[in-house]
């Protein structure tokens, strides 16, 4: 291919992404630049001036259809149903009728004002995984109706609306992030009825992983984050909640109503929850074990009478244990049951009669085994390794540390006096412990 | 941030043990003290000492009535600023773009690049005046300190260096100490306690507006609000996060005030300060011939401590209104506003503090420019308090509303006459 070949080619491209910008902005509505502009009747006469654009966000549809505008008529602030609307230009409307009922404006369920609630506010914008705020609206008038598509989030587009009202209304497509991927937080919008806050918690939001979930946690303001947790299943925003930074959570857990925080307490892993409910105060942490469930709670409060700093207060209480006359089929058998529980498994305790630690099966030796292999067979095997690895609850974290390497294992088994498994101290746990400054680089709530 | 407020007392806490994930940077000073303690002291760095020796030696003790006014209106904003973050759980940058036009966002956050920006000037003259004291020019000091105070922040463990300067500020509170050895005449300076006392001429205006500037500076309000959010404070904290605002206010006024004093039975009545050699004087009684010496301690550290803290803040405010990502742990590709901020901010203020003009008065001015700013940061405070759709029940009664006005219109006169009498000197009628 020649160098001119080339050479035009681009050209060709660059004209045509042109071209298509051009046909992109042009019909576009940007929200910001219609806010304060003219509303005409057909004859092209000003009757008021557009105060706000009303949608309804988690309806049916996949992007929001604009329900009616707010107009300024002389001093009264009027409602317009959508079907009075003729045209959406940019920068002013085109009304189809020529009488306006003078009726105030009174809010239906799951409706938002987009340039009160919406615009200027903080939304999640799911594929950038990140808490962000929307600089501007675009709508897109259809045929029968005008639908919001996006979400400008640019910083150009801010220096646009501080500009002359001329640039107001020529819409910056930038940064647009399409409607389907964001998480919008007016208050209004998830009120009504009860398909609507399904649909919001059906938003892009279950695409996130736990982490992502987490660092958006920590950006939200109190009642986004809240309104947030509320959308999702208690399981996933437990997910999340284990991969906050531990003054987050705390202030999460703080400001949630006690029966929701609970639950999500509840539904963490019994070495998180520990950490979660040690850093509150003790009325605050009462206040959440009892709304929880009888048994978890007085495991929780089993776990928090052990000492923060030793493998008592850092150890996960869920064991999976075999007796050695079990074959390996139904220990597996026992382990996929346990399949949510995944990232605190990494071996079988073998236990006698009297519980007592036998052993410390690793994964790996139960996954290569066969079927009918007996338990005992296993044990005996592992036996030639020396005795289990096992510290006692009121061992030092650096000492379990030092263990830890010295046994090459990524998890040790946590044992009382009489040698019964109490719980596991994983290796995360451990990193987590020993690594003061987690996130070296980290400076997002520098201000504490 | 490892106190509970619900256990908390607004006394100075010892420091509760290391959490499992370190302390986060700035949770070190407030460790040892709350967010309104740490937010009102940050008021006097080196800039504040600056400040108040003047007071002390141009005025004796002329001053101090001026001061307690100050004390006043620092109490009622520094507690406004607390009680949005607490009430609202929001920032003040959010706040100002969720409740304002963007045009008015837009002006609050010039405001507030503008007043930050004269401070970091201000850190890094201090820096600067700090070594000149140990006989080490400043050109050879500030431009290693500025690359290392902002590799520290983006890249270093903050924390550790943050201890030191922490410690090393302590040198200040030598003042109280000098203020009781120094025997200042106690009858005047009772009487200038509660008598107003006021002196028409420019240098004085230029002095209150300086004072106003320094104690309420346009970024405490920040600082406190945010300081209060991320401890995750609800409104049934309130009443404690008040009474350290406001114990922190009267605390931080009170060692202001000893400054005046000490400096003003030392070296009172000499006219303008002209060195940061001769504000030393003042520890004199406490340190006899090392008295440059601690005075350069404190002058270092709480300039250091305050020169990465304050650029550091406005950038967070500034990326809280603009919704932009805003953490240190992101690259310069995802985070290039808050970033790209904080770096301008450090190097615009590293040059200007490098021009050859005399420190004090570079210090003071830029306290000057806080004192014009700062009327205009108070307005969005006072219509953000005042909204029952932003506070609900906690909004400004009648009365509050009545006296918080007063204390903005106050220190909006105090400016305006300040400009009017600068423009009037320019066209020589001053």
């Amino acid at each position: 291919m020649s160098t001119s070949a080339r050479l035009r080619d681009r050209r060709v491209n660059l004209e045509r992404r042109a071209t298509a910008s051009r046909a992109v902005r042009t019909s576009l509505v940007s929200l910001a630049g219609l806010i304060g502009g003219p509303a005409t009747n057909q004859s092209g006469d000003e009757v008021g001036r557009v105060v706000d654009v009303v949608a309804r966000l988690y309806g049916t549809d996949s992007y929001p259809p604009v329900t009616g505008l707010i107009l300024r008529i002389g001093r009264r602030h009027t409602f317009l149903p959508a079907h009075a609307v003729g045209k959406v230009h940019a920068g002013h409307v085109r009304l189809r009728t020529a009488r306006v009922d003078l009726r105030d404006f009174v809010r239906r369920p799951g409706e938002v004002l987009l340039a009160k609630d919406v615009l200027d506010h903080q939304l999640v914008d799911v594929d950038g995984v990140q808490v962000t705020r929307a600089a501007d609206l675009y709508l897109a008038p259809l045929v029968d109706q005008v639908v919001l598509v996006g979400v400008d989030v640019s910083l150009p587009t801010l220096l646009r609306r501080l500009g002359p009202r001329r640039w107001q209304a020529r819409p910056t497509p930038e940064r647009v992030l399409d409607w389907q991927a964001v998480a919008p937080f007016a208050e209004q919008a998830t009120e009504g009825p009860a398909e609507v806050r399904l649909r919001a918690s059906r938003t892009a939001l279950h695409r996130l992983r736990p982490a992502d979930l987490a660092d958006i946690l920590e950006d939200l303001g109190r009642a986004e984050r809240q309104q947030l947790l509320g959308w999702l299943e208690p399981e996933q925003a437990a997910d999340a909640l284990e991969e906050m930074e531990p003054a987050e959570l705390q202030n999460l857990l703080r400001e949630a109503q006690p029966e929701h925080a609970a639950r999500l307490v509840d539904e963490m892993e019994p070495d998180e929850a520990t950490d979660a409910l040690r850093d509150l105060t003790r009325e605050e942490r009462e206040a959440l074990l009892t709304r929880m469930p009888k048994g978890e709670a007085a495991e929780l409060r089993r776990l928090l009478t052990h000492r923060e700093g030793t493998a008592g207060g850092a150890m996960t209480t869920l064991l999976i244990t075999a007796r050695p006359d079990e074959t390996v089929a139904e220990v597996r058998g026992r382990l996929a049951e346990q399949h949510e529980h995944r990232t605190e498994i990494d071996a079988v305790a073998v236990v006698d009669g009297a519980d007592r630690v036998l052993c410390d099966i690793p994964l790996f030796d139960v996954a290569v085994a066969e079927d009918t292999t007996p338990i005992s067979d296993l044990v005996t095997w592992r036996a030639q390794f020396g005795p289990p690895d096992t510290v006692g609850a009121d061992t030092s974290l650096a000492e379990a540390a030092d263990q830890l390497v010295a046994a090459r294992a990524s998890s040790l088994l946590v044992v009382d006096d009489s040698d019964r498994p109490l719980g596991r101290i994983l290796a995360d746990d451990l990193l987590d412990a020993m690594l003061p400054e987690r996130g070296r680089l980290h400076f997002r709530r520098f201000l504490q | 941030m490892t106190r509970d407020l619900d256990t908390a007392t607004a006394a100075p806490q010892a420091p509760a043990p290391a959490r499992r994930t370190g302390w986060r940077r700035i949770t070190m000073i407030a460790a040892v003290a709350g967010p309104g303690l740490v937010a009102a002291n940050a008021g006097n760095d080196a800039a504040g000492i600056a400040t108040y020796a003047s007071a002390g030696s141009q005025f004796t003790y002329g001053t101090l009535f001026f001061m307690v006014l100050v004390t006043v209106a620092l109490v009622m904003v520094q507690e406004m600023a607390v009680r949005l973050g607490a009430y609202t759980g929001k920032g003040l940058g959010a706040l100002i773009r969720e409740q304002f036009s963007l045009r008015l966002t837009a002006l609050a956050v010039f405001c507030l690049l503008l007043a930050n920006t004269g401070l970091v000037v201000s850190e890094f003259a201090g820096i600067g005046a700090a070594f000149e004291l140990l006989g080490i020019p400043k050109w050879a000091v500030i431009p290693p300190a500025a690359v290392l105070l902002w590799a520290l922040v983006l890249f270093g463990s903050y924390h550790w260096a943050e201890r030191i300067f922490l410690i090393m500020s302590l040198a200040f509170f030598a003042y109280p100490v000098a203020m009781i050895l120094g025997h200042p005449d106690w009858g005047a300076v009772g009487h200038h306690l509660v008598v107003p006392h006021m002196e028409p001429n420019k240098a004085f205006i230029l002095l209150a507006v300086a004072l106003i500037g320094t104690t309420v500076s346009p970024y405490m309000q920040f600082y406190a609000a945010a300081g209060v959010v991320d401890r995750g404070a609800k409104p049934a904290d309130y009443p404690l996060i008040r009474a350290d605002a406001i114990l922190g206010a009267v605390f931080a006024c009170v060692i202001s005030l000893t400054i005046i004093i000490a400096t003003a039975s030392a070296i009172g009545g000499t006219g303008p300060l002209d060195s940061a050699a001769q504000a030393a004087e003042a520890l004199k009684p406490v340190a006899g011939r090392n008295a440059e010496l601690l005075f350069a301690l404190g002058l270092l550290g709480a300039s250091a401590l305050a020169g990465a803290v304050v650029p550091l803040s406005a950038s967070y405010a500034i990326g809280e209104a603009a919704g932009v990502e805003r953490s240190v742990s992101r690259s310069f590709r995802d985070a290039p506003l808050f970033l790209g901020l904080f770096t301008a901010q450090i190097v615009l203020g590293a040059v200007v503090a490098m021009t050859p003009v005399d420190v004090i008065q570079l210090l003071i001015g830029t306290q000057v420019l806080q004192g014009l700013i700062s009327p205009i940061v108070l307005v969005y405070l006072l219509v953000l308090t005042n909204r029952r759709s932003v506070l609900g029940p906690a909004a400004n009664g009648p009365r509050y509303r009545i006296a918080a006005t007063a204390v903005v219109v106050g220190v909006a006169a105090m400016s305006t006459i300040l400009l009017v009498q600068t423009v009037l000197g320019w066209f020589g009628l001053g």
